[in-house]
């Protein structure tokens, strides 16, 4: 192949921060005036699984059949399944390209966990076990890794009130992730290359109230007031040595699944349930417990919901569920009834809320896998949703199991540089843009079932 | 260097049925054909197993719900 891609996938980044500081980023700011540059609306729902593995395989969740990081085994109540690399059945780019003689380079793009056979090199993400497991394709790149860099780092945990000692590890994470990435970039043959740093989400969670001024936790004048910026700057630092080791007529294309916002707070779902008599529990919790942990009356109780970024409900339909209550002729009126009455539901204060339902059966063209039978956004997302019950309210100023100060938003980032044609233009584009514009910028036909378009021809 | 292929030997008449499948002459078809049937067979049999063991699958779970994807 005589095209070269390079994708720099940063999870969760944020046009606040790229776009209206690109000034303290030079070699962000450098390839922002030279390309086609813009919001990247994210999938539905935008959330680090399925949102990467839609931008690169240009199918939607319901195509994809993946909602989030868990899904219930088919009707049950409480067992649940976990997505990894074998939940993803639709080629993504890379299958592609190495059907058509290219090589590829892929760093922990998720979920690459168990690492899949690819035409090239791949190191898994951060739903790894354990860095004792197989999590490189080939398995040899592992010890080669481990020779050079020590063991691999996926991820840190930011729920944490330790922050200094969090951002210590952040950094040397996202230090030690592009030391390999100028390895691999530098020995491997590759046409197609592309990773997905996981720090720039990790600090946005831990670190938001301090930066936002309007997060309702933020303290004019904390010391911790720079920090994502300042992570964001080494981050631009880190990307320009990269480039440095990449060839001048690759493409280069900087993306994220989705943005980053203030969180106002949690909302608990089964507590809201609870009272509107929709859910009934055997006992109502006196402290905070798990829901999987609580006892439920499934012959009274007509739908029960998760937590999350986003809130999926469920219907507990009979001859569907081991003891549905919802009659199947009734599943309509009682669903929209939900709707209804979800849409009603207002802030601590009594301030209205803007929040986004979605049926699944009429939001997406095909519809797959273990789906919810309602997935809410409240408040357009400012609000997550908890699951947990036995907190005798059910707004949670603060989340439910940890620190976390921020929640997703809808629109990422993309930046495309196309060195034979430097010109800045903004133009918003959608996640499912991307696998379209890779295979276009790889000189490859795009398959007809890829519903995104092209950015810019190339 | 490691070499990038190892010899496998496969019997003459499969590898006649596979030429005959494929429509496709050569050695660069078959290997082609046969490194995708051993690809997915391979996953399929790793699906089967699952991507985790019970253990596994719990530490994995208390991860997500430590990032707060999952409560």
């Amino acid at each position: 192949m005589d095209k070269k891609v390079l994708v720099i996938g940063l999870d969760c980044a944020t046009a606040e921060v790229v776009f209206d500081r690109k000034e303290e980023l030079p070699v962000l700011n450098e390839l922002i005036e030279n390309s086609v540059y813009g919001n990247l609306r994210s999938s539905d729902p935008p959330i680090t699984i399925p949102a990467w593995m839609v931008m690169c395989t240009g199918k939607d969740p319901g195509k994809l059949g993946l909602y989030g990081f868990r899904h219930r085994k088919n009707f049950s109540y409480k067992d649940i399944w976990i997505a990894t690399s074998y939940s993803v059945r639709e080629k993504t780019v890379w299958d592609v390209i190495g059907e058509n003689g290219g090589y590829n380079c892929l760093v922990s793009v998720p979920p690459s966990y168990p690492p899949k056979p690819v035409k090239g090199d791949l190191i898994s993400c951060f739903i790894t076990p354990g860095d004792d497991k197989d999590y490189t394709f080939p398995a040899e790149l592992r010890v080669e890794l481990e020779e050079n860099f020590g063991p691999y780092v996926f991820d840190v945990e930011f729920r944490t009130d330790e922050k200094d000692t969090l951002l210590e590890r952040i950094y040397d994470m996202t230090e030690k992730r592009f030391r390999v990435l100028n390895h691999l970039i530098t020995k491997k043959p590759w046409d197609f290359f592309m990773f997905v740093e996981i720090g720039v989400d990790r600090v946005h969670h831990a670190f938001w109230k301090y930066m936002d001024k309007s997060h309702h936790l933020y303290v004019e004048g904390n010391p911790y007031e720079n920090v994502i910026v300042d992570y964001y700057k080494r981050l631009d630092g880190l990307i320009g040595e990269l480039l440095s080791n990449v060839g001048k007529d690759t493409t280069i294309l900087v993306v994220s699944d989705h943005g980053a916002k203030r969180m106002k707070g949690a909302f608990c779902i089964n507590e809201w349930l609870i009272e509107q008599g929709d859910l009934v529990v055997k006992e109502i919790p006196t402290s905070p417990v798990s829901f999987d942990k609580v006892e439920v009356d499934w012959s009274r109780s007509k739908a029960w919901g998760w937590g999350g970024y986003y809130a999926r409900i469920f219907l507990n339909v009979a001859e569907r569920e081991a003891q549905g209550v919802v009659k199947i002729e009734d599943y309509k009126r009682e669903r929209d009834a939900l709707i209804e009455r979800v849409s009603g539901i207002k802030g601590p204060n009594g301030e209205a809320w803007d929040t986004k339902i979605i049926k699944p059966q009429r939001y997406y063209q095909e519809l797959n896998g273990d789906y919810p039978d309602l997935m809410i956004y409240f408040d357009d997302l400012y609000w997550r949703s908890a699951g947990t019950l036995g907190h005798g309210t059910k707004y949670l100023l603060e989340n439910d199991t940890g620190p976390d100060d921020a929640v997703h938003a809808q629109d990422g980032i993309y930046i495309l540089y196309d060195p034979k044609n430097k010109s800045s233009v903004r133009k918003d584009a959608n996640i499912l843009d991307i696998a379209p514009t890779i295979l276009h910028r790889m000189g490859l036909a795009v398959p007809g079932d890829m519903r995104g378009n092209i950015i810019a021809k190339g | 260097m490691e070499k990038e292929f190892t010899d496998i030997p496969v019997p003459t008449s499969l590898y006649k049925k596979i030429e005959e499948k494929i429509e496709g002459k050569g050695l660069t078809a078959v290997v082609s054909y046969v490194t995708k049937v051993l690809e997915d067979s391979l996953t399929k049999e790793l699906e089967t197993k699952g991507a985790f063991s019970k253990e596994e699958e719990e530490k994995v779970k208390d991860r997500l719900k430590a990032l707060g994807y999952i409560d």
